[in-house]
This record gives structure tokens, C-alpha cells and sequence, in this order.
């Protein structure tokens, strides 16, 4: 699953730290999240689309797959 | 887990996590930034409970060494407050799970079931040794195997969703 929450957070110009705060999530469940580590939960999902002022599905594509930086150790 | 009717939390939960995450202009180094301040609170609390525990252990394993010479009440009471520590050691973990951040959930949950398997194969092949001639493996080797893999676990969740806040 993709999402373009790099794209969304980069437009408002925040840190994975504050948008980490608005949410009330560790930044690397932010960083895991952009990367395609890591999908979150429906709370966290609908909490990240109402932040940002769109639909869920505007999101997250469940249908790509992610596109990792690097491959994890496991 | 925030509730689903009210998917953004409290200011008050927003302003630990900033004390914890260091604010908005913090880009912090390699793997750091898994813990929210409450994370990090529970997580501390465990540690005492857990110091406590092992230091109750070490207390009755020492009276029982020396029960001979010491009141013979003083063992059943160092082994029972190491039971209650135990219990509430196990607690504090509980409640540090419950609350934890999801990501450190799955961390902490992944670690465990390496844990829990580890120990699982350890007991079962400790008898299976033990036939082949190698010295008996008691209780304590299994409980040591899967602190150990439960601690493995959890540093290689944390190396395998580790990202720096450049990314």
C-alpha cells in the first residue's frame, strides 16, 4: 500500500516530528508510515485524513505496492 | 489506542509527544524516536518494578542458601514479595503495551512471539539434550532464552522500521 503523506506533510511544510506531535504517534511511526514499512491503524489512518483535509482513500492506494528506500534487515 | 470516534488526541497527549519527540524542529539521529514521552514513562516505571523483582530474586535465592542460619520465616517472605514484584512487573508491562504507540506495539509484540517461541523450542529440547549427555539445562536457562530473544526481537523491530527524520 502507498500513501502520499510525504507529499501532503512536505505542502505544509512540517517535520515528521510535528506532524508526529499532531498526531500523537512516535516520528517513526510518521517515518515508517511514508516508507511503506509500516500501514497504520484505522484510527491512525482517519486521524492522519482528517488532519489533512482529505478522503482516505486520497491517502492511502491500497492497490500499489510500497516503494522501499531499503530493504529491511528481516 | 485512540478511540476511532475522536481519531486525533488530546492537547495534553500532543504536548507529551512534543516533549518527547523534541518539538518541531527536532531531526533526530539513527533509530531514536520510537518512545512518546508516555511510552517512555510506562517503559520506566516497568524497568523499577523489574529492578525490584530481580533484586527480591536475588534476595530469596541468597536465604534460601542460608536458611540453616537465618529465621526460617525469612525465605517465604523473600520469595513471596518476589512474586508480587513479579506480578506487578508483569502489570506495568501490560499497561506500557496497552498505551504504547502502535508502531512500538507491533515492535514489542513481534518480540515477544521470537521470545515466546525461543523459549518454547528451549524447553523442549532441554530434556532432548540432557539424554545426549550435555549438562542439564534447568527452569532458568529457558526464562534466559527468551529474555535474551525478547530482547534480540525488539532491537531488530527497531532496526528493521528504523528511519532517520531525513528521510
Amino acid at each position: 500500500m502507498t500513501n502520499r503523506l510525504r507529499i501532503l506533510r512536505a505542502e505544509r511544510n512540517w517535520s515528521q516530528a510535528e506532524l508526529a506531535e499532531r498526531l500523537g504517534v512516535s516520528r517513526q511511526t510518521v517515518n515508517a508510515i511514508e516508507t511503506g514499512r509500516y500501514d497504520p491503524s484505522l484510527p491512525l489512518a482517519f486521524g492522519l485524513a482528517r488532519l489533512f483535509g482529505v478522503a482516505i482513500e486520497q491517502l492511502f492506494d491500497p492497490e500499489s505496492e510500497p516503494i522501499l528506500t531499503d530493504r529491511p534487515p528481516y | 489506542m485512540v478511540p476511532p470516534t475522536s481519531p486525533l488526541p488530546s492537547p495534553r497527549e500532543s504536548r507529551e509527544t512534543a516533549a518527547e519527540t523534541g518539538g518541531s524542529s527536532s531531526a533526530e539521529p539513527g533509530c531514536a524516536g520510537f518512545y512518546t514521552a508516555r511510552d517512555s514513562r510506562n517503559q520506566r516505571r516497568f524497568n523499577v518494578w523489574l529492578l525490584a523483582m530481580a533484586l527480591a530474586y536475588v534476595g530469596a535465592a541468597a536465604a534460601l542458601r542460608f536458611r540453616e542460619s537465618i529465621p526460617r520465616a525469612l525465605p517465604w517472605l523473600l520469595v513471596g514479595l518476589t512474586l508480587i514484584l513479579a506480578i506487578q512487573a508483569t502489570r506495568s508491562y501490560l499497561v506500557f503495551l496497552r498505551a504504547a504507540d502502535e508502531l512500538l506495539r507491533r515492535i514489542q509484540t513481534e518480540a515477544l512471539a521470537l521470545g515466546f517461541g525461543a523459549g518454547a523450542v528451549s524447553s523442549f529440547l532441554c530434556p532432548l539434550l540432557e539424554k545426549l549427555g550435555v549438562p542439564w539445562l534447568d527452569g532458568h536457562a529457558t526464562a534466559l532464552v527468551m529474555m535474551l530473544f525478547w530482547g534480540a526481537g525488539t532491537w531488530l523491530g527497531t532496526r528493521r522500521y528504523c528511519g532517520s527524520s531525513a528521510a
